[in-house]
């Protein structure tokens, strides 16, 4: 579904992205791994267009997304979950489900996703006129992922949803990655949470240094090795 | 007594013009964290548009407000242009640095274009002054005022009820989620921008249609009016930008009355002065820090 090819994403000089490639399989849940500066929410926001990448492409069923703004990206079906979650903290909840879809026209159906949203995620409708910036980590995840899926994907990415999460609600996340996945989303995500990502992933990736160094599925590699390579990276391990 | 109440009243007329001015401020600043200093010289060449329209052509205050209130757009959207969509998230100091110099270059061309010193701007009324008790009210100070209420409301429902405001208040709450929703921040940007120096054309008409004539000056002055209204209202609060204004008219007023003219500038300076020591979020503003721990930007 998603074809990411050679890609180059620099800050100035540094590339963050030393020519990355890799596949993303309609349907299914595609897990990145890595250790920290690896390059893994570089990837993500460069596939997301908000940054531009130097060289190589990011192929959507055959279009081409690289060089496309953001907002076009978006409607091309692909939405990003971003790390840290990056809810508008001083809209409501349901304000924030609305800026969701603020590329779809069908207010009918906004209004039933909505709805849907607030069936799936209960603390949302419980909270539904609460400012966002007052709800609990937990909350606002369920809320970035919520929004995120009002602009009706095909692609979801996400960026370490369980990031700072206290373990029952990390859990929490991965039942509903589960279940989304169930429901059809393609789902793309970078943990650094190895141990619960290799139990919904049905492929996985391992990047160091701004390039993919592993591809295979879960049980290809011992969990221990993988997940000695995505905290620490090769070359610490080695040496 | 009259007096006081007389003073009280001219206050508040011409401080509505001041919050007027510091609407558009405090919009590009809630939006773009960013301090335009290029937003009165913006104005003033709407003004310069506005007077030549009036005296080669004759054109009456209707048609030079319109004239105005595009001009001052336009060239608020060449310098949202030129400062600001260039600069990167973060980079505020470069690009008010750079509103600066385009404020230099504003003028300069204004000084150019038309070299003496003042022209005239047509009045917006001629009528007599509504006698009220013994107090007096001017027309155009009342049109002034029904203007700055009614701006204020339209802005307020047009942030809060509109799909444009969410888009701007999403921007505001963090402009990289905003990319990700796919609102396209850039054109979003341009029109808050272009909205604000209209607001702007607006209370610079009013000012100068009062003054009946314009000079290269007038730009820093509707900045300087515009910065200290704000900031004496509260950073990026719609409201706190018209109680500001009128608060600096009341006080301003009030001076020139019990001390003279020359004190009631610094007046102006004196009031922003204490309010940045005793309660430096302004009157309806947060204080700085003390707003809800929002997310990290990347």
């Amino acid at each position: 579904m998603l074809d990411v090819t050679d890609l180059v994403t620099a800050y100035g000089k540094i590339e963050a992205l030393k020519g990355v490639s890799l596949q993303v399989e309609g349907g299914k849940i595609t897990c990145l791994l890595g250790p920290n500066g690896a390059g893994k929410t570089t990837l993500m926001m460069t596939i997301a267009g908000v940054l531009q990448p130097r060289r190589g492409s990011i192929r959507l069923k055959g279009a081409e997304l690289a060089g496309l703004s953001p907002a076009r990206i978006v409607s091309q079906g692909v939405a990003l979950v971003p790390e840290n979650r990056l809810v508008f903290p001083h809209m409501s909840v349901y304000e924030n489900l609305l800026a969701g879809a603020y590329q779809r026209h069908d207010k009918a159906g906004v209004n039933a996703d909505i709805e849907r949203m607030y069936a799936r995620f209960p603390q949302l409708h419980e909270r539904s006129e609460q400012m966002a910036g007052t709800l609990s980590g937990g909350e606002q995840q369920m809320l970035a992922v919520a929004r995120a899926l009002m602009s009706q994907p095909r692609l979801l990415l996400m960026d370490e949803p369980s990031l700072g999460l206290a373990p029952l609600i990390v859990a929490e996340i991965f039942n509903i990655i589960a279940e989304l996945n169930r429901d059809g989303t393609t789902i793309f995500l970078v943990e650094q949470n190895a141990h619960m990502a290799l139990q919904v992933a049905h492929q996985f990736f391992l990047m160091e240094q701004g390039r993919i160094t592993f591809k295979g599925t879960p049980g290809q590699l011992a969990e221990d090795e993988v997940i000695q390579r995505a905290y620490l990276g090769t070359r610490r391990a080695a040496g | 007594m009259i007096d006081l109440v007389q003073n009280t009243i001219d206050g508040v007329m011409i401080g509505s013009s001041y919050g007027l001015l510091a609407l558009g401020f405090t919009l590009i600043f809630g939006v773009m964290r960013r301090l335009n200093l290029s937003y009165g010289p913006s104005i003033m060449i709407g003004g310069y548009v506005g007077t030549v329209l009036y005296v080669q052509y004759g054109a009456g205050p209707l048609a030079v407000a319109g004239t105005m209130i595009l001009g001052a757009a336009i060239a608020g959207i060449y310098v949202e242009r030129l400062c600001f969509a260039p600069m990167r998230m973060g980079a505020g100091i470069a690009s008010m640095v750079s509103s600066f110099a385009i404020w230099m270059q504003l003028e300069q061309a204004a000084i150019l274009v038309l070299p003496r010193h003042t022209y005239p701007f047509p009045p917006l009324t001629t009528g007599a002054p509504l006698e009220w008790g013994p107090f007096l009210l001017r027309l155009d100070h009342l049109i002034m005022l029904g203007c700055a209420l009614g701006l204020t409301a339209a802005i307020q429902f047009a942030l809060y009820r509109t799909r444009f405001g969410l888009a701007l208040r999403a921007i505001i709450g963090n402009p990289v989620a905003a990319h990700l929703v796919g609102i396209n921040v850039s054109v979003a940007v341009m029109l808050a921008f272009a909205a604000a120096s209209a607001i702007g054309g607006v209370a610079g008409f009013l000012v100068l249609s009062v003054d009946q004539q314009v000079t290269p000056m007038f730009g820093m002055w509707a900045t300087l009016k515009g910065l200290i209204a704000m900031m004496i209202g509260g950073l990026g609060s719609i409201p706190g930008a018209i109680l500001g204004g009128l608060l600096l008219g009341v006080v301003e007023a009030h001076c020139q009355w019990y001390f003279g003219p020359q004190i009631r500038d610094l007046a102006a300076y004196i009031v922003l002065f204490v309010f940045l020591l005793v309660h430096p979020g302004g009157l309806l503003g947060r204080a700085p820090g003390s707003d809800i721990a929002a997310p990290r930007t990347p």
